[in-house]
């Protein structure tokens, strides 16, 4: 009972809820939300979004954070695309980019953690500085043309289906991710050390290996991210993708990843980009233009973390109200001093419901 | 501790406050040896960069930058941090230049000015009231609100630009305009430099506002109002950066839908290589202006040497990184000796030596 219990409160149960109200409030207003073409649609335009949440989720299960995803994606994208352009086979190419992709990520993770920075400020400057190297190796310009190959892992189909082939990659990845987070010691020790970094070390926790683990892992996926840009919107410049930041950390944020680290699932993230997806198309089709749907990402955000802490401030409100000896008491007993400390606490343990 | 080991130790406390004040002011003029070594360099070797008009438009373009990255860095100094900054600006640049044309006389420019600050102000209770309200974490809330307030700058617009034809006179002369030769803008940004320098550094506000960046737990059990501090160090930062959004209607002459997009990474910069601590409880408002001002001669020697405009990001990334990594290794550096004479002069017995025999286990 306790653990249908528990099943049911989940974060991530109540992102399912959300997700329905969307589709079925959506549905009855348009119909052409559920049609498959919407869906392939809307599917192609999040999935680098989520490639890219599924790398910055564990940077923040640790208590990081990793706002260079963007620049490592332009830059492994843009050194793909001048490689292939200039005639390199394909597989090398990808092969390069993604090895830079995984160097860009080692360099935040040993910045961050070898130095003891703070990775905001870290990835911030490298977010700038990967960024500005494909500008200087594209200048302004733009490639468009790309093999046949790292095209059709962008934009074909499963064959004889409707399913974007990239869409099913980015979810064996989440399958993966959610393997390593989940059911590795590694994974374990994610949440130790987004916990407690200190009680981490003090229990045995190769606390800097993990941390670097991470930024390697987001710095590989925002590469990836990039190869899929390049086949899904067939070009590569310089700067690419840099609007993906903010949506993709909210996906993390919003799957119920405390910012603080030590919380949040890979099943949630991935709940989250779905969510966030469909809401987007679903406000599309009923003709709200783009900053409409940005403000109700916002507004989503709010509601979604802001609501929970909220309720239950209400509710110990209520109950004090109705239980005046027990306010009494707690007043003797100096309990009530701890009420606004452990609403600090409150928001953390949201995420672990 | 007997009583006379505590008279000691207070006693002992003046020199080591010393200490602590040559640290921050020696971070500080490294920082202007630096932008002066940078500035007679380029002085010597760059023609087009002595000229006057340069030097203005360097000036000005750091003014603008300067003022938001000082709210910013008070946001930034209680250990919270503020991504909404450039959306604000924008709101404020256009909102401010097609109201202010309607209030005509000597009393324009007055209303102006307390349009942006009370505009920016309000934008900034936004993000305090989700903080506060909803107790989010403030990179979230500010996420949150960067999204809405840039939907709401683009509803605002409304696929419109407004151009310089079309601010108030005052307004729009206001980056030409120049009092005992010195700009406008520089002068506007010396007043809110003194005047948030004196806060930080004289009230109450500026006290709370270090210890709660210091320690936030201990902060409020030392009787520091939490909730209404948020609420000022936000509206104070939203003023600033509506501020902002009044000398960039100036600056530019045309603000569109995207007026102040990428201005927060620009002044989080900033204030991160002056010397704030994204850590809190470190850092002033001079090092704000300083960090503007060192990022503003980079990308104008970049410009006029045409190096490439492509290597301005890829410089200023490598210097938020290296300003980081330097404050980090200097503070620990300095800190060090600290606590290793602090340690020796409880124990009078134990041999110096003896401490770098067993490693120096007692330097932290």
């Amino acid at each position: 009972m306790a653990r249908v219990r528990q099943l049911v409160l989940s974060w991530e149960a109540g992102l399912v809820v959300l997700t329905v109200l969307i589709v079925i409030i959506g549905q009855s207003a348009d119909h052409d939300l559920i049609s498959s073409f919407n869906l392939q649609t809307t599917a192609l335009n999040n999935v680098i979004l989520l490639c890219l949440a599924l790398g910055v989720a564990p940077v923040i299960m640790t208590g990081d954070i990793d706002l260079s995803v963007v620049g490592t994606l332009a830059l492994s994208g843009v050194v793909m695309g001048d490689l292939m352009s200039h005639g390199m086979a394909t597989g090398l190419a990808i092969a390069i980019g993604l090895g830079i992709a995984l160097v860009c990520g080692l360099i935040n993770g040993l910045l961050v953690v070898l130095f003891d920075l703070p990775a905001l400020a870290v990835t911030l400057g490298t977010m700038g500085a990967y960024t500005g190297i494909s500008f200087l190796i594209l200048g302004g310009l733009a490639i468009t043309t790309f093999p046949n190959s790292v095209v059709s892992l962008g934009s074909s189909n499963l064959t004889g289906t409707q399913i974007p082939f990239c869409v099913v990659v980015v979810l064996v990845i989440a399958v993966i991710m959610a393997y390593l987070v989940h059911f590795t010691t590694w994974g374990k020790s994610l949440f130790a050390v987004g916990g407690s970094r200190k009680a981490a070390l003090f229990s045995g926790i190769a606390v800097n290996r993990v941390r670097i683990i991470t930024f390697v892992i987001s710095g590989f996926l925002a590469g990836f991210a990039g190869l899929l840009f390049l086949g899904n919107y067939e070009t590569a410049q310089a700067g690419m993708g840099a609007s993906e930041l903010l949506p993709a950390i909210t996906a993390v944020i919003l799957g119920g990843v405390s910012a603080y680290g030590g919380t949040g699932t890979i099943p949630g993230v991935v709940i989250a980009a779905v969510l966030l997806a469909l809401l987007q198309s679903a406000l599309g089709l009923h003709g709200f233009s783009g900053q409409g749907q940005t403000m109700a990402v916002g507004f989503l955000l709010i509601i979604a973390i802001g609501a929970p802490p909220l309720a239950r401030s209400a509710r110990d409100w209520w109950r004090r109200r109705h239980a005046g000896v027990v306010e009494i008491a707690s007043a003797v007993t100096g309990e009530s001093k701890g009420g606004s400390a452990g609403s600090g606490e409150a928001v953390r343990s949201t995420a672990v419901n | 501790m007997s009583t006379s080991e505590l008279i000691s130790d207070v006693a002992s406390r003046p020199a080591r406050r010393g200490r602590v004040s040559t640290l921050v002011r020696r971070s500080d003029t490294a920082l202007i040896a630096l932008i002066v070594l940078i500035t007679l360099v380029a002085t010597a070797t760059l023609s087009d960069f002595r000229t006057l008009s340069n030097i203005n438009n360097l000036l000005n373009t750091t003014a603008l930058i300067a003022i938001v990255a000082i709210g910013e860095a008070v946001v930034i100094l209680a250990r919270q941090i503020d991504l909404s900054v450039g959306a604000i600006l924008g709101i404020c640049a256009y909102l401010v230049g097609s109201w202010s044309g309607h209030v005509s006389g000597p009393f324009g420019p007055v209303v102006g000015v307390l349009l942006a600050l009370g505009l920016g102000a309000a934008f900034g209770l936004g993000n305090a009231l989700l903080i506060n309200v909803f107790k989010m974490p403030a990179i979230i809330a500010t996420l949150a609100t960067l999204s809405i307030y840039t939907g709401l700058q683009i509803i605002v617009n409304n696929g419109s630009q407004l151009y310089l034809t079309q601010v108030p006179k005052w307004l729009a002369g206001l980056r030409g305009n120049a009092w005992f030769g010195i700009g406008t803008f520089i002068w506007i940004a010396a007043i809110v430099l003194v005047v948030v320098t004196f806060i930080l550094r004289r009230t109450r506000f500026g006290r709370d506002i270090y210890a709660l960046g210091s320690n936030p737990d201990a902060a409020v059990y030392l009787g520091v109002k939490i909730r209404v501090r948020t609420y000022q160090i936000f509206a104070l930062c939203g003023a600033l950066a509506g501020l902002g959004g009044l000398l960039y209607t100036s600056q530019f002459g045309n603000v569109d839908a995207t007026a102040g997009n990428g201005m927060n990474l620009t002044v989080i910069a900033a204030a991160v290589v002056g010397g704030v601590s994204l850590f809190g409880g470190a850092g002033t408002a001079l090092s704000a202006v300083l960090g503007a001002l060192l990022l503003g001669e980079i990308q104008n020697i970049l410009e006029l040497t045409r190096i490439s405009i492509f290597a301005e990001q890829t410089l200023q990334g490598a210097a938020i990184v290296i300003a980081v990594a330097v404050y980090a290794v200097v503070s620990r550096r300095l800190r060090r000796p600290v606590r290793r004479e602090a340690f020796l002069s409880e124990h009078p017995t134990i041999d110096p030596a003896a401490i770098d025999a067993i490693g120096g286990t007692t330097n932290g």
